[in-house]
């Protein structure tokens, strides 16, 4: 019953829009159970609009990483640019980078995801029986869920805490932190649309006689 | 059951996982979790830590931008002007397009920080001309393999930074340490190379021709301009490491867009052989259009998607780990082995089993701040003890059954993981010796530092 009332209570903070009220709601026990329905709602949510829309599907986290690459490299470039030629430099050049290096790496894992590329030994799967790979490919998915499952709960709190803490970027007057914290959360929501879309895919690929486990090459989609 | 017991049953749980070809990610994630359980933390801590990584994180930057420098050069052309710089050296010896490759390697390796960004650019390359050349296929994909090693040890190094940023210790001076030990590890691996090669006939040697050393090493420029530029600046302290990584790949990407049209202007195209290329016309390399950046920051990104998230896992697993009293038992376990030498090849043992199990960033993040300071204690120079556990990092990329150069290899010259294994024995031995080298002749890696 209480676990229903801390959700209760999350709701009505989340539309109160109060960073106070929201930070104390998410710090109760109903959060684990209100971040499993997000999670799990998000990622089918994520799934149907990849579905419906390939150009996002293809393009939206590698085109957050490579803006936020390309953004994180001028300002740093600019900045050593800056003391040479201009003896300054803005203050934030060496604050707002490491945000953006944040967002790249959570989004380039997502993709990472789609394209089964992060690092692993599959020496002994690609030798299993087929169930056996479908197996290990299911226990993958509920594997990355869990884990995504786990970051957007403590993450959004840290999101909230930072939101009601007025935490400001060092070296600016006003970009609030959890402006960036944020992404946290939605790119572990996207990633738990890209577990959905491999285990539709695994699955589909069983039944339809496939090779179910392959040799991934880095960079090779790129 | 007492916690040791729990976390005995969790680590070999999330074993079991990894050999059946879960992540290493996820692996090491659900290591954390378990343990959280059994020590009564918070998973917010965990949480909050794949935040602070970042967060307080400008020195870790360096590493996503020597990443996208490695295929900015890659895509320049200047990777490859490199390569033939190295063969037209080294072609008229036996072996000499496998030395060439090594060659190439160290030379890519001093513009990139990245042992498989090295591999994969090195081996695409290079591996077809080494079969045309009458190389062993298998042989041919372990010499990219093991080549790739000197990849994170010549400056500029991913893993460095990574190593510098967790101990506190200035990266310049890893970076500075790095270079003798990085170029001991080319030559012993040529010379390994030089031997395989002669003793089974492999190779068709070419005459060295000054002309064509000349031409190539003019081609090369922007290659050795861009070495130069980051150690002039590291060096002198002009810029940080992070700062290095920023302006080389601001100089790549100048010079990438720059000769794209000059290179059409004067005409040449990537086919013809260097011999019958102009002077002139060896001064430009191909380049890209702005159109192109997209795609090639891309690649980067998508590598860095996969080592970024694993270096923040693996800070809060080193965390746990310390939580757990695991730097006093180690710490026991290596003190209590003796003195000076007792403590450093105990340690040299467990960074090289360890990286045989795991990759060699978590190895690095998880063993160095429990080493670290047991060498210290014993008297071992702190930068040189880092040299000493990054060149056994490095080796932990081509010793199986974990070795991430041999995945990258294969996935790039085709030849199957199991089948490139005793090929490279031989660069593994050659590694082992200056690895011991490194360890026993302090002056190897400090003797470069301004300040000693």
């Amino acid at each position: 019953m209480s676990i229903l009332a801390d959700i209760g209570t999350i709701f009505s903070a989340l539309l109160s829009q109060d960073p106070w009220e929201i930070k104390t709601a998410f710090n109760t026990q109903g959060m684990w159970v209100f971040s499993l329905v997000l999670t799990l709602i998000g990622g089918l949510f994520v799934f149907q609009i990849y579905k419906a829309v390939p150009f996002l599907e293809r393009h939206l986290e590698r085109g957050v990483a490579v803006f936020m690459y390309l953004a994180m490299a001028w300002i740093i470039f600019s900045g050593v640019v800056d003391r040479f030629v201009f003896s300054s430099q803005v203050p934030w050049s060496t604050t707002i980078p490491p945000f953006l290096f944040m967002i790249m790496a959570w989004f380039g894992c997502s993709y990472n995801i789609k394209l089964r590329t992060h690092l692993s030994f599959n020496e002994f799967r690609m030798k299993m029986s087929r169930e056996r790979q479908l197996i290990a490919l299911t226990t993958d998915a509920v594997l990355w869920f869990g884990f995504c499952w786990i970051v957007v709960s403590t993450t959004l709190r840290i999101t909230a805490n930072s939101a009601d803490n007025f935490a400001i970027v060092a070296g600016t007057d006003s970009i609030m932190q959890w402006w960036f914290i944020i992404t946290i959360p939605v790119a572990f929501l996207l990633m738990s649309g890209r577990v959905v879309g491999n285990l539709v895919e695994d699955w589909a690929n069983y039944r339809s006689g496939d090779v179910l486990v392959q040799t991934a090459v880095i960079g090779g989609d790129v | 059951m007492t916690d040791g017991t729990w976390i005995a049953l969790i680590s070999l749980g999330v074993t079991f996982l990894f050999m059946t070809g879960v992540p290493v990610l996820l692996v090491i994630f659900y290591w954390v979790v378990g343990s959280s359980f059994v020590t009564g933390l918070p998973l917010l801590n965990a949480g909050s830590e794949l935040l602070n990584v970042f967060k307080n994180g400008f020195a870790l930057l360096a590493m996503p931008l020597f990443i996208l420098t490695g295929d900015l050069i890659n895509q320049s052309g200047i990777a490859r002007r490199l390569s033939d710089f190295a063969y037209s050296c080294l072609g008229w010896l036996r072996g000499g397009l496998a030395m060439a490759a090594i060659g190439a390697c160290g030379l890519f390796a001093a513009i990139s920080g990245s042992n498989s960004a090295t591999t994969a650019t090195i081996g695409s390359m290079l591996h077809p001309e080494m079969v045309k050349g009458g190389y062993d296929e298998r042989f041919s994909a372990a010499t990219a393999a093991a080549g790739g090693t000197v990849g994170i040890i010549i400056p500029p190094s991913i893993i460095f930074i990574v190593y510098g940023f967790l101990l506190s210790l200035p990266i310049s001076d890893l970076f500075i340490a790095g270079i003798i030990p990085g170029a001991l590890m080319v030559l012993a691996m040529m010379l390994a190379s030089f031997i395989v090669c002669t003793i089974n006939g492999w190779g068709i040697l070419i005459r060295l021709s000054f002309m064509r050393v000349m031409k190539t090493a003019i081609g090369a420029w922007l290659g050795f301009f861009a070495i130069g530029l980051v150690l002039w600046g590291i060096y002198t302290g002009k810029f940080s490491p992070t700062e290095a990584a920023g302006v080389t790949v601001g100089f790549c990407i100048v010079v990438g867009m720059a000769s794209y049209p000059l290179n059409k202007i004067m005409g040449s195209d990537n086919d013809t052989p260097i011999a019958d290329k102009s002077l002139v016309s060896m001064f430009v390399v191909e380049g890209f259009t702005a159109l192109d950046i997209p795609r090639i920051v891309s690649r980067s990104a998508q590598i860095t998607g996969i080592l970024a998230p694993l270096i923040a896992v693996s800070v809060v697993m080193q965390q746990q780990l310390s939580d757990l009293g695991a730097k006093e038992v180690i710490g026991d376990f290596v003190t209590g082995m003796g003195g000076y030498y007792a403590v450093l090849f105990t340690s040299m043992a467990i960074v090289f089993f360890s990286g045989m199990i795991l990759e060699s960033l978590p190895v690095t993040i998880i063993l160095a701040p429990i080493l670290a300071p047991i060498a210290a204690s014993v008297g071992i120079d702190p930068v040189h003890f880092a040299v000493i556990f990054l060149v056994g990092a490095s080796i932990g990329f081509i010793t199986p059954p974990y070795g991430l150069n041999l995945y990258v290899a294969s996935g790039v010259t085709g030849v199957p993981y199991f089948r490139l294994l005793p090929y490279t024995v031989p660069y593994l031995a050659a590694l082992i010796f200056v690895w011991v080298l490194v360890a026993l002749v302090p002056d190897l890696a400090l003797i470069l530092l301004p300040d000693r």
